[in-house]
């Protein structure tokens, strides 16, 4: 009897052993637009770094963390929050429960919110870095560097009232691929970001604004030629997201499209050349 | 005299349950001013309680926690308050609501999703942290009992102590203590009445080998049913409740003899396949007339996981205790839960 309780302890030491030996990350750096139905939530991982950008309107950003780091990580290295709408930020405040957090990059704007008053207790309780995105601002972690184009000084002081346009904007570098994040930008803010020509061409592009009409613009995908749009999206969302008028451009510019509505997490994977669709 | 005693407690709870009535007064607004008494469910936009025997939903953050006193003003409609708004939250300090928050936070900072809110609804009953989407899929896989604080857990806690008691203590001392950690883990577990069943019935099984009674499970069932109606004669209308009583009620009746006829099948799925054929006898039809779906392959999938089960709640348990002292050891054997939740959730989308 004492003999099968040894056994099974043993044996259980070696599965957990092995899961973490077949768990351990590989050398490439993953974009995982995750599947939190209306809202946004994008994990970047390589190897042990995590960057986590918005957590979506509710829990299920969790899932898509588990998913896709070792169980035994319990650190997520980098969160951004793009702004604080509930679609954006609600996830973000179990993630500061769960996780360690080293670095929380996030725009001083208020919310009409109560949860967010959560969201700031929670973050409160953590060691977490809280710094203020500014354009111009470099960030590097092992080898991303994520290079914030929006919001501008000019911009703060001016302010606006539309939450929105406080997205933080960032250019993610591994190597050769580039990536673009636009939180939920409207199209004054890309005119603005045009302007400036602070954006170039890049072979991924989150689509502004959850593809809806008062984001994307055809000066912005002309400026990226990106080769993938992800649209984050939920199934039979209230505001008619994606708008056909967005999907459309992307059609006619022959830009391919996956969206998370359809096909749930959108994974890609690159080794700092090119990069892979792992979604069929 | 024999016959006195059944006479009376029958007509007792009888009496208790038809005159017992949830004062309706629909269109009315409260204030309702209480302790939250059973876990709160949690959802992606809302969180439900219940509060004096009425359904509140509230918003999903402050989250409410089990122990918790609140404040809350709404309009009583069908035994649900509507339109609720949560004017006041004191958090619980009492000790045990506040120990079993603290295992669940140390299950949710060490296990990833679904692993530590399965880990945590095997262990302690809690079923808040669970995503919606894993928990419909426990549910068509007809083993969302697993993760609900039931008779299970109660017996499992016993056999525990009785096992770890008696190597130290003569049997009489050791009952104390096991009828003492049965009622602990009661109130840990959220005091749901599937639990309070099994602790009454533990208890009495327990009360009546010590003053040298035969403890005929059966008889114990009913008194215990009994007893709880007459004491809170809400619980009629309780699924759980009802649910817990026709479960134990057919493993009773049935699992030895599904157990015989099957000695073919290996011991390891055995002891699952009998005990989930026996209560699925007496639970299917409820489960199928109240929730209109019933799947078929639940005892296949109840075999193939319920082995897991009590080491799962084993390891995890002293895990958790371990780790509010010692917070890296207990990881570290929190860890050797993953493989066997990584098989109950592998299980579990695979047939879903």
């Amino acid at each position: 009897m004492r003999l099968k309780y040894l056994f099974s302890v043993l044996a259980l030491i070696t599965l957990t052993i092995w899961g973490t030996v077949l768990a351990y990350p590989d050398k490439k750096l993953h974009i995982i637009a995750c599947d939190v139905g209306q809202g946004d939530a994008i994990l970047a991982v390589y190897g042990n770094f995590q960057i986590l950008t918005d957590g979506g309107p509710d829990n299920k950003v969790l899932e898509c963390l588990s998913k896709h780091m070792p169980f035994w990580d319990r650190e997520v290295e980098l969160v951004i929050l793009t702004h604080p709408q509930t679609d954006h930020f609600t996830g973000l405040i179990e993630v500061f429960k769960r996780y360690k957090v080293d670095t929380f990059l996030v725009s001083e704007v208020k919310s009409s919110a109560q949860s967010y008053e959560v969201l700031k207790k929670a973050v409160g309780s953590t060691p977490a870095r809280v710094v203020q995105p500014k354009e111009g601002m470099v960030i590097r972690l092992g080898l991303i560097q994520i290079d914030i184009l929006h919001p501008s000084e000019s911009f703060l002081q001016q302010g606006s009232r539309d939450l929105n346009d406080y997205s933080t904007v960032y250019k993610l570098k591994f190597g050769d691929f580039e990536a673009l994040f636009t939180g939920d930008i409207s199209p004054r803010i890309i005119g603005e970001l045009l302007a400036k020509n602070a954006i170039g061409p890049v072979d991924y592009i989150k689509i502004p604004h959850h593809g809806s009409r008062n984001g994307t613009t055809l000066g912005l995908l002309e400026a990226t030629v990106p080769k993938l749009a992800v649209i984050s999206v939920g199934r039979k969302n209230s505001y008619g997201h994606p708008h056909s008028e967005v999907l459309k451009m992307l059609k006619d510019l022959g830009i391919e499209v996956r969206r998370t509505d359809e096909m749930g997490d959108v994974e890609i994977e690159s080794d700092g050349k090119g990069f892979k669709l792992l979604n069929p | 005299m024999k016959l006195l005693f059944w006479g009376l407690l029958f007509f007792l709870a009888l009496f208790r349950v038809l005159t017992f009535k949830v004062p309706v007064t629909d269109g009315q607004k409260v204030k309702i001013t209480t302790r939250v008494l059973q876990e709160p469910q949690r959802f992606s936009n809302y969180q439900k309680l219940i509060l004096e025997n009425l359904t509140v939903y509230l918003d999903p953050y402050p989250e409410i926690f089990y122990g918790d006193e609140v404040v809350v003003e709404g309009v009583i409609s069908q035994n649900k308050l509507v339109n609720a708004k949560l004017l006041k939250l004191q958090e619980s300090r009492a000790v045990l609501p506040t120990f079993r928050k603290s295992l669940i936070n140390f299950y949710q900072n060490n296990l990833p999703e679904p692993h530590a809110s399965l880990v945590a609804g095997i262990t302690l009953g809690s079923k808040s942290g669970l995503g919606k989407d894993f928990w419909d899929k426990l549910k068509n896989t007809g083993v969302a009992h697993v993760v609900v604080a039931s008779g299970t857990n109660i017996t499992l806690v016993a056999g525990f102590l009785v096992g770890l008691t008696t190597l130290f203590l003569k049997r009489r001392l050791a009952i104390v203590f096991v009828l003492a950690g049965i009622w602990l883990y009661a109130v840990l577990s959220g005091f749901d009445a599937p639990i309070i069943r099994a602790a009454v019935m533990g208890s009495l099984a327990f009360t009546a080998q010590e003053v040298g009674r035969l403890a005929q499970s059966f008889r114990i069932l009913v008194i215990t049913g009994l007893l709880m109606l007459i004491i809170k004669p809400v619980w009629i209308r309780d699924l759980g409740f009802i649910l817990s009583f026709v479960a134990t009620g057919s493993l009773i009746a049935f699992q030895e003899r599904i157990n015989r006829k099957i000695q073919v099948l290996p011991a390891v799925i055995r002891e699952g396949v009998s005990t989930s054929l026996a209560a699925q006898i007496g639970v299917a039809p409820i489960l199928f007339v109240t929730f209109g779906a019933f799947n078929i392959l639940s005892p296949v999938i109840n075999a193939l996981i319920l082995w897991s089960v009590p080491l799962i709640m084993v390891v995890s348990g002293v895990a958790g205790l371990l780790g509010l002292i010692f917070p890296f050891l207990g990881r570290m054997v929190l860890y050797l839960t993953y493989p066997l939740t990584s098989w109950f959730v592998f299980v579990v989308n695979f047939f879903d």
